[in-house]
């Protein structure tokens, strides 16, 4: 086994004690929240979970290649799942706060185009480094044919390699990933901003006005915390590398989906008891 | 399956190094509390000191999780380590004079959970996980209290979210030039998480040293704090903030020469390194 084809296997199989577990913790956090803020904290909850939720299934399009795909050794784009996701997700998060007062649908929406615009430049310009900088063609080491164009994989890729470059499932997977992502950091921050603004203004005793900056601030601190935590929680989840949505890592989403939720349940509940206590 | 990579054992044990820096971290960011009593915000600076030896406590936390080769990156560890210290630490801050200690116990529940969710239900079964994530939350939200009242002399929700300045002799109250209005906290987030990241991330390998690592954080450190200092010049007295500043200089000018004599001491040495072990070492 070579350095760079042992990669930590951890398992792909389900752990069905640890997933009830999960749900049962998420039970819970919803009723404590029920129990301090029944109206204006669990509807912001929920929406932070979704955002939560929709971050982490996200993050499994992404094509992400680490290290191995930095030398040209395994296909994706050549960094980690958290710079990835914190650059494509909050390049959303701002076009989503830029739009926030233009009502929630509009600003998820600018959320996800955010993202993925952000993944769709980023997989162009890392191919343009691949072919034209580093010469070497895209090909997927995962499958024989790339699913959505047909074209075949192997002939082009190199012995000794897991693939290379950025097919172009992969790119599609980027984009949507980036799409994803980009609006569910925006929905957490929208949920949280809400909250923020209803509930600070008789917290510090100032008006409207005043408090916007520390609402807008700390909605958009969460916003980032939250979107941090499930992009590596999703990292975990697919042992650093996966090529997109064709590779059969891609198949273990269930367990971020719980993951996820779970992880943005906790956090959404501390954020929200700073208002409600 | 995940094989440990212990490439150099020996050094100070984890443990020790981990109630070292936790003492250390609580009673400096106690210290700068000092400035409530003595009404000065002379005492500001031991918040820097605070994350220090946070920092310095979370690099080696970080040491043990990612010898195990999570697959991830280092600088991962960092981003949720700082993601869930942030939120303990945001609604700590509403406990006054208990935050530090609040702030440890809910980052502690926090990492607890999150270390179970990543160790049970994605399946990662690494041994030194939830203990290690549990860690690091404590590291986020000791850190960035740290850099808050290291900037604004308190750590307090109110001081936190509002700065009063002089109006044409009123004074008045003011909510966007403060420490979380004008989203100082994403700065200190981020510096915060890139210190604690790049140490390990810089000296892994077969000739890991714990010594020159860990005296790499302290350097990181410290140059975060000359960044803190310089911005604490907006909130507390100039004579304060410069206190700060000349702490932290001081503080990098001797860990970085540290740090150079130790690279050149290791340097100079040349070890069998085995061949490239079967999985990777970060």
């Amino acid at each position: 086994m070579s350095a760079v084809a042992a990669k930590p296997q951890a398992g792909g199989a389900m752990n069905p004690t640890a997933m009830a577990v999960g749900v049962v913790l998420l039970i819970i956090i919803l009723g404590a929240c029920y129990y301090v803020s029944p109206n204006l904290g669990l509807t912001a909850l929920i929406g932070v979970i979704v955002g939560g939720v929709l971050i982490g299934f996200g993050t499994h399009f992404v094509p992400v290649g680490g290290a191995p795909a930095a030398m040209g050794q395994a296909p994706g784009i050549a960094t980690g799942v958290a710079m990835l996701a914190a650059g494509a997700g909050l390049a959303g998060l701002f076009g989503g706060a830029w739009a926030a007062p233009l009502g929630t649908t509009v600003a998820t929406i600018t959320g996800g185009i955010g993202g993925g615009l952000m993944m769709a430049i980023t997989c162009m310009m890392v191919n343009f480094v691949y072919v034209y900088g580093m010469g070497i063609p895209a090909a997927s080491g995962k499958v024989l044919h790339d699913p959505i164009t047909g074209d075949s994989q192997a002939e082009f890729k190199s012995q000794g390699t897991e693939g290379h470059g950025l097919p172009f499932v992969s790119f599609v997977g980027g984009v949507i990933g980036g799409i994803l992502a980009g609006a569910g950091g925006t929905l957490i921050y929208l949920a949280l901003l809400d909250l923020y603004k209803a509930t600070f203004p008789t917290l510090m005793s100032a008006t409207h006005a005043q408090v916007l900056p520390v609402a807008v601030s700390v909605a958009g601190m969460f916003a980032v915390a939250m979107f941090l935590v499930n992009a590596v929680l999703t990292a975990y989840n697919i042992t650093g590398t996966i090529e997109g949505p064709h590779d059969p890592k891609f198949k273990r989403w269930p367990r971020a989906i719980v993951a996820s939720a779970v992880a943005s349940a906790l956090c959404g509940f501390v954020a929200i008891l700073i208002v409600a206590i | 399956m995940s094989v440990k990579i212990e490439v150099i054992a020996g050094g100070v044990p984890h443990d020790k190094i981990m109630i070292a820096g936790l003492v250390s971290t609580l009673v400096c960011i106690y210290l700068t509390y000092l400035n409530a009593f003595t009404n000065t915000q002379m005492f500001s600076f031991f918040g820097g000191l605070a994350v220090v030896a946070a920092l310095i406590w979370g690099s080696h936390t970080i040491k043990v999780l990612c010898s195990y080769g999570i697959g991830t990156g280092v600088p991962s560890a960092g981003m949720i380590a700082f993601g869930s210290g942030t939120i303990a630490m945001l609604l700590a801050t509403k406990y006054g004079m208990l935050a530090p200690i609040v702030a440890l116990v809910l980052a502690a529940v926090i990492g607890l959970i999150l270390g179970y969710v990543s160790n049970n239900i994605l399946n990662m079964k690494i041994p030194a996980m939830i203990q290690a994530l549990t860690e690091m939350a404590v590291v986020g939200a000791l850190t960035v209290m740290g850099f808050a009242a290291m900037i604004t002399g308190g750590f307090t929700f109110t001081g936190l979210t509002t700065s009063t300045a002089t109006f044409l002799g009123f004074p008045i109250t003011s909510y966007a030039n403060s420490f979380l209005g004008g989203g100082l906290i994403a700065v200190a987030f981020l510096l915060g998480a890139i210190a604690i990241q790049h140490p390990f991330n810089a000296c892994l390998g077969p000739g890991w040293k714990q010594d020159r690592m860990l005296m790499l954080t302290a350097e990181c450190g410290f140059l975060s704090m000359i960044v803190a200092a310089v911005m604490s010049f907006a909130f507390i007295s100039a004579g304060a903030a410069l206190i700060s500043l000349i702490v932290a200089i001081i503080g990098w000018l001797y860990t970085y020469g540290q740090f150079f004599a130790m690279s050149k001491r290791d340097a100079a040495a040349w070890l069998d390194s085995k061949p490239i072990p079967d999985t990777e070492g970060h």
